[in-house]
């Protein structure tokens, strides 16, 4: 189409439809940066390297650094991934290669209601009946016997924390990279199998050999579901204790970028410069949700699992 | 291989049983999280009756009253969510399908799978300084457009995968009669592959319906009032929950595990019927 003077006018009636997508994600990114720029005459990239929120009616008082929530975001959603990767891998293995017949796809839906399910669910439950259950079944414990190593040196006193938001988040995202790993591991040619049995090999060093495969799409599934957790907003804000603290320790409460947003940002109007601050601190979310998300759809993309 | 078949097959043993484990670990909180949900919500639903579905908040520490104006609420939001996404977020996913190695169609399949993993927060934190601080107040029509953005990439990649499942020779069948792209499109295309085109728009309203953090900023949430003008906040079932869980007193939050109860019920509804009726979904 389009040669021979030959007007596609189809194309140029959808094309305003599209180019009104780049628009709107344009003015996304220009909104975050224009918005951001009050608190970065005010105090530099200082809003970034520090941990301090000094709200104040006095604008020159006022000094705001996100640190902690960048720590607490990056800090949960590694937590989360290094959660799913165990699970994922072996939910994909099993479902494809071992799983008896009738189980199977009640399993794969399972983990579909799973990956759809409203987060706010998942926040009830977590804050009401996940955070209990591991202050008194993990944290409680950890802390009387070991609490000479750092990850366990805070005292559990509410169980609002970073582990109780890594794992809620680690349930939250496994089904999703679950689903990514999945379609890689059955996509793998049955000749593979073939040929690895004919060796005589068990099924243990059967599934090793094919694991390895797939690494590109366990990679990009993890990222995206990093991406996924480090998005996340309710569920999180209702089980991280929402604390301004920068702390190795799993018990400690603390705060994400996002749950930072929701929680200050209905009295952020009374200050001149916390709106400005909290949309930076969206701007970095921004930033790091676009890397990962566009390396973890690259890597798909080129190894052939792309959706 | 240095180990003997005896250790080899022990260790096949030992995965065997260890994937097994963790498999039921990923889905057994499905499990636990319904189980709470039911445990928790059926006897608020009992105890509140009907009045629970249509009546407003109960005062702090008084009683269950109802969710009505978050029910209505949701309803409003996802209507008009739909009626400004959809449109868009179908003729995007057309041109993605129809023009697969142009740039401008790569570039768009691209960014909507971008827009598909982005954090909603910030697209409610968008929506407020475009909608919210302009209008001076939270507004039904904040929340929606809000809502739209995040649905608008499910419902264009189903529309866009739709479209290429569909095999050549229909395409080269419906240019061969002379059809201009337009009707090739929308008369012959469009109708083979509805049922993709539906799944993604039922996908793209059990997502929004259940969405919270767009909210935030700009639905403004309402518990007295059900439905005051397009222009006026209006509640929602999930902002409902995360702002009653907040609150210290136990009658709020009953009524947030009558309202969880109700909204897993919605989504069920919604969700489950679509994917028993397919292969896979994407969520």
């Amino acid at each position: 189409m389009g040669k021979d003077g030959y007007i596609d006018t189809f194309k140029y009636f959808l094309l305003p439809f599209c180019l009104f997508v780049f628009g709107l994600f344009a003015l996304m990114l220009a909104v975050y940066f224009s918005a951001s720029i009050p608190i970065f005459k005010h105090e530099g990239l200082k809003i970034y390297t520090t941990n301090a929120w000094i709200a104040s009616e006095n604008p020159n008082k006022e000094f705001y650094g996100v640190l902690a929530a960048i720590y607490g975001s990056v800090y949960t959603s590694v937590l989360a991934v290094l959660i799913a990767l165990p699970l994922s891998i072996s939910f994909a293995v099993f479902v494809i290669d071992y799983a008896p017949k009738r189980i199977k796809e009640p399993l794969i839906v399972a983990t579909d209601v799973m990956a759809g399910l409203p987060t706010i669910i998942y926040g009830i439950w977590g804050a009401f009946v996940l955070v209990p259950l591991l202050k008194k079944y993990v944290m409680d414990p950890l802390y009387a016997h070991l609490s000479f190593i750092p990850l366990f040196s805070f005292k559990p006193v509410t169980g609002y924390s970073y582990l109780s938001a890594g794992v809620l988040l680690g349930i939250m995202v496994t089904p999703f990279a679950s689903a990514i790993i999945r379609e890689a591991y059955r996509s793998l040619p049955f000749m593979y199998r073939e040929a690895i049995y004919s060796l005589g090999a068990t099924r243990y060093e059967a599934t090793k050999i094919l694991i390895k495969q797939i690494k590109p799409a366990i990679v990009a599934g993890l990222l995206l579901a990093f991406g996924r957790a480090i998005g996340e907003t309710v569920a999180v804000s209702l089980v991280i204790g929402n604390t301004f603290n920068i702390s190795p320790s799993l018990f400690a409460p603390g705060y994400t970028i996002s749950s930072l947003i929701a929680n200050q940002f209905g009295n952020a109007f009374i200050y001149k410069y916390m709106v400005s601050a909290l949309f930076a601190a969206g701007l970095s979310l921004f930033f790091i949700g676009l890397a990962v998300n566009i390396l973890g759809i690259l890597i798909l993309r080129r190894y052939g699992h792309g959706r | 291989m240095v180990d003997s078949l005896k250790v080899r097959l022990f260790k096949e043993k030992l995965f065997l049983a260890g994937i097994a484990v963790l498999t039921v670990s990923t889905v057994l909180p499905l499990f636990h999280i319904m189980f709470s949900i039911a445990a928790n919500g059926v006897p608020v639903l009992i105890k509140g009756g009907w009045g629970f579905i249509t009546g407003t908040l109960a005062p702090p520490g008084g009683g269950l009253g109802g969710i009505g104006p978050a029910i209505v609420g949701t309803f409003i939001l996802t209507v008009l969510a739909s009626l400004m996404g959809l449109p868009v977020a179908v003729l995007t996913g057309i041109y993605a399908a129809e023009y697969p190695n142009s740039l401008i169609g790569r570039a768009t399949k691209t960014l909507l799978m971008v827009m598909m993993e982005f954090p909603t927060i910030l697209v409610g934190l968008f929506v407020m300084d475009i909608v919210v601080i302009p209008m001076g107040s939270y507004s039904a029509i904040a929340g929606a457009l809000s809502l739209a953005i995040v649905m608008m990439p499910y419902v264009a990649v189903y529309t866009d995968e739709a479209l290429r499942n569909i095999p050549q020779k229909y395409r080269e069948g419906a240019f061969a009669l002379g059809l201009t792209r337009f009707k090739v499109v929308f008369r012959v295309l469009i109708g083979l592959a509805r049922k993709g085109i539906m799944t993604g728009i039922l996908i793209g309203i059990a997502k929004v319906a259940g969405e919270t953090a767009p909210l935030l900023f700009t639905a403004g949430g309402a518990t007295r009032v059900y439905f005051a003008g397009l222009n006026r906040p209006v509640g929602a079932i999930p902002l409902l929950i995360y702002q009653l869980v907040q609150q210290p007193y136990t009658n709020y939050h009953e009524i947030a595990w009558g309202a969880s109860l109700l909204l897993m019920l919605i989504f069920l509804a919604i969700f489950l019927p679509i994917r028993l009726s397919l292969k896979e979904v994407k969520l």
